[in-house]
């Protein structure tokens, strides 16, 4: 059962994400761990008007009748948890950074914020991109190395300790990716200004 | 050596031998160094049959794979033994110089067994090592030894017990550098129960990065987090470990007089601010550390390092004194005698309070600061009450027939927050593997400072993983070894980085937290061999039961039975705190596991 406290941090971020077009209407799925239990977003809820109802807790390690509610992509945010010390997850779908992920294996910032944040961001590919065991294994892996990843032409899936930290991580990512949009259409020759920087690309 | 030197000495006291064993490269793989590699090393050599203070018990210090390589606070290195204070497994770690010149020698360990005939020090520099008469530094304070043995940051740097470790008090420190110290859990007492007084490391050679042009860059990413920091560049700087003093008393969790109130009236009286203003000189820092947080402080009649944060609550707060010069001299004092100064202070507010109960016939009374010195003294030279005392507040407590007054969780007194105010704190207090602390996942960052993001202290749900990764995550600082400073600016998927260009072995961040959860769960089987059950992980009553009286966490209890059960649940062990077989093959632990009952292997 949610509690008060972490259902305001749910409708908040679920809020932002939406307000922030980093997703859909009914797009995009967030979740937390807790101890060996999964609270995730109902299927088809809408992430930018999220009730105490529609969240559905299920178990990290085995499926149960949670899955019939759950979202789609529950296979994936277990996944992510089983694997790595994530204690939230965001996926959603940033428009930008799907943009570039559609011609890049990674987006590596060219801002100092993107570039102090996240130096690089890997672009990975699966061939069933929603709700697959391929993708989840595919994204839970990269999330191994990285806090934020892109799933290529799908979106993007993000980690932290809360649900807070993992929005972070997206916002920075679209920022940085509209930047690099910004830049190229520009068409001007880039100054280099970040001591390091070639170093970026081997994160 | 890139990393690690692949060798561990091996000394015996009690019949003078010197042995020099290869490090079990599978070992440091999974367990890195100082803090992991410490209990890896002590679960075979210390089982639940050797009482803490008998020669059977060891002590083993250790570097890690980046001690002495330049990476900033790569100064550290740690002790482990079982704790005489608390009967649990203990490491407790420290900075200065001692930890680099240690690993300079060419070792990555040094265990120490048996118990010699009479006072002896260690000797260790490029002609070997040489165990030597001590009897003229025995009953000699820290300053006095460390002067007398030549030390000299850089080249020659020496480790010691003062008084209260000879005298086996169970909150004895050892000292480096003369003002540093390994201080919780007792390991002083460790030292004096060998008669080792000493141990004296010149280093020569290198810990070379396997990667240079790889650890530059690392270097540079890694001080621009530092410098970007407010808390790393500009708090700590400036006003010490004390700087959260007014931060913590404003919202409600700075233990005052024996946790009967959580605010202190006089908590500005004590602060970083009031201390820079006043009695503070300089600031230092411990080798390659950027960040120079050590006080320098002088009051009307003495000058010495410190006060930090725990001191200046412990002898403050705790005890309802707001005099920071006596306070700054009982921290001084508590150095030179080689005394830990939070179980010192706490034991003597526990003190305080029995007092005025009736419960001690004593002039020891909450705000008398004219007796805080005589009565570290005392503790240290076991002297009347102080002989006591010295036996840890919980004994002390107990034999008075009231040991809910003590403040401590698995007898380690705790630190200088008020987990009624803190949620996530308590919880840390009561399952940390070494007794009550705040060094092993300190929930101050996100609960209180916002690092790296600020959760609702209040808060129950939820909260037991992000206790849980805290705790791994100091787990690896403690075996990389670095100082925990650097995590409240730096993040694992940096010194993951950092320590594949110095191995040539690449790390990622999760392998990293896998090791700081595969160095937990060892401590808990360590401890549940030693016969600790769920039923101590608890916090005193009062913290569980009696609401805090007023300010911002008025009415809160700790909601501990909860957060346990999800805490439990999270790590993978069942109902009774015992790691399931599972989780134990997981993280490669169930060759061991066969050892402790009920764990299933």
């Amino acid at each position: 059962m949610i509690d008060q406290r972490l259902y305001e941090q749910f409708r908040d971020i679920g809020r932002d994400i939406y307000v922030g077009q980093l997703t859909s209407s009914h797009g995009g799925n967030i979740s937390v761990r807790v101890g060996s239990r999964v609270i995730i977003k109902r299927r088809g809820a809408q992430l930018g008007r999220l009730k105490p109802e529609d969240f559905v807790e299920t178990s990290l390690y085995h499926t149960d009748s949670g899955i019939t509610r759950a979202s789609t992509e529950l296979i994936v945010h277990r996944a992510i948890y089983q694997k790595t010390s994530a204690l939230a997850v965001i996926h959603c779908h940033p428009r930008t950074a799907i943009a570039l992920s559609l011609s890049r294996d990674a987006i590596i910032p060219i801002d100092v914020e993107g570039s102090y944040l996240l130096h690089k961001v890997p672009v990975v590919s699966s061939e069933y991109s929603s709700g697959s065991q391929e993708m989840a294994d595919v994204i839970s892996d990269a999330l191994r190395e990285y806090k934020i990843v892109m799933m290529r032409g799908h979106g993007c899936f993000s980690t932290g300790q809360t649900l807070e930290e993992a929005f972070h991580w997206v916002s920075a990512l679209e920022e940085a990716s509209d930047i690099i949009l910004e830049a190229h259409l520009l068409g001007e020759e880039r100054i280099e200004y970040r001591k390091h920087s070639e170093a970026y690309s081997k994160w | 050596m890139e990393g690690w030197a692949g060798k561990i000495l091996d000394i015996n006291l009690t019949d003078g031998t010197v042995n020099t064993l290869p490090l079990d490269m599978d070992m440091a793989r999974l367990f890195l160094g100082g803090r992991g590699l410490g209990a890896r090393l002590l679960w075979d050599l210390v089982g639940p049959e050797v009482e803490p203070l008998s020669p059977d018990n060891v002590l083993i210090f250790a570097a890690g794979p980046l001690t002495a390589s330049g990476s900033q606070t790569s100064n550290r290195f740690s002790v482990s033994t079982k704790s005489p204070l608390t009967g649990t497994i203990l490491d407790a770690n420290s900075g200065g110089w001692w930890g680099m010149q240690f690993k300079r020698t060419g070792h990555d360990a040094m265990i120490v067994r048996g118990k010699a005939a009479a006072p002896v020090m260690i000797i260790i520099n490029k002609d070997g090592v040489a165990i030597e008469d001590a009897a003229h530094l025995w009953g000699k304070t820290v300053s006095e030894t460390t002067a007398a043995l030549g030390q000299n940051n850089n080249r020659r740097n020496v480790l010691c017990i003062g008084p209260a470790g000879e005298n086996l008090s169970r909150m004895a420190a050892i000292m480096n550098d003369g003002t540093r110290s390994l201080a919780r859990g007792g390991p002083g007492a460790v030292m004096g129960s060998k008669n080792l007084k000493a141990i004296v490391v010149e280093g020569h050679e290198r810990n070379k990065p396997h990667d240079p042009e790889r650890f530059r860059f690392m270097l540079y990413e890694t001080g621009k987090l530092i410098k970007a920091s407010p808390l790393t560049s500009q708090a700590l700087p400036q006003f010490g470990t004390a700087v959260v003093m007014n931060v913590v008393n404003e919202i409600g969790a700075l233990p005052t007089r024996n946790f009967q109130a959580s605010q202190f009236e006089h908590a500005e009286a004590i602060s970083g601010e009031r201390m820079r203003d006043t009695i503070l000189v300089d600031k230092h820092a411990c080798w390659a550390c950027p960040i120079a947080c050590t006080r320098l402080t002088r009051t009307s009649h003495a000058e010495g390092e410190g006060p930090e944060y725990e001191t200046t609550w412990a002898f403050g707060a705790q005890c309802g004194v707001d005099d920071l010069e006596i306070i700054a001299e009982a921290n001084y004092l508590c150095n030179d005698l080689g005394l830990d100064t939070i179980s010192t202070g706490s034991t003597i507010g526990c003190a305080m309070e029995m007092a005025e109960r009736g419960v001690l016939d004593t002039e020891l009374r909450f705000g008398r600061a004219d007796l805080l010195h005589d009565a570290i003294r005392d503790i240290a030279y076991r002297r009347g009450l102080g002989d006591e005392m010295a036996e840890g507040s919980y004994r002390f407590a107990a034999a008075h027939g009231v040991p809910e007054l003590s403040m401590s969780a698995k007898k380690l007194e705790l630190p200088a927050y008020d987990p009624r105010g803190m949620q996530g704190q308590g919880l840390l207090f009561a399952t940390s593997n070494r007794g009550g602390c705040h060094m092993r996942g300190n929930m101050l960052g996100p609960e209180v400072l916002a690092l790296p993001r600020l959760i609702d202290r209040l808060a129950s749900q939820g909260k037991a993983g992000i206790v849980a990764t805290h705790q791994d995550s100091a787990a690896v600082i403690d075996s990389l070894v670095l100082c925990k400073f650097t995590n409240m600016a730096v993040a694992e998927e940096y010194f993951a980085r950092v320590l594949s260009a110095i191995t040539g072995i690449e790390f990622t961040a999760d392998d990293l937290m896998r090791v700081g959860e595969r160095v937990w769960n060892l401590e808990r089987l360590y401890n549940l061999r030693e016969g600790f059950t769920r039923a101590d992980d608890t916090l005193p009553e009062r913290l569980l039961k009696e609401p805090v009286p007023d300010g911002p966490s008025a009415g809160y209890v700790v909601n501990l039975d909860p957060m346990l059960k999800e805490f439990y649940e999270f790590r993978g062990w069942d109902e009774n705190g015992v790691p399931t077989p599972e989780k134990l093959k997981e993280l490669e632990l169930d060759t061991l596991a066969a050892e402790v009952e009920g764990s299933g292997a």
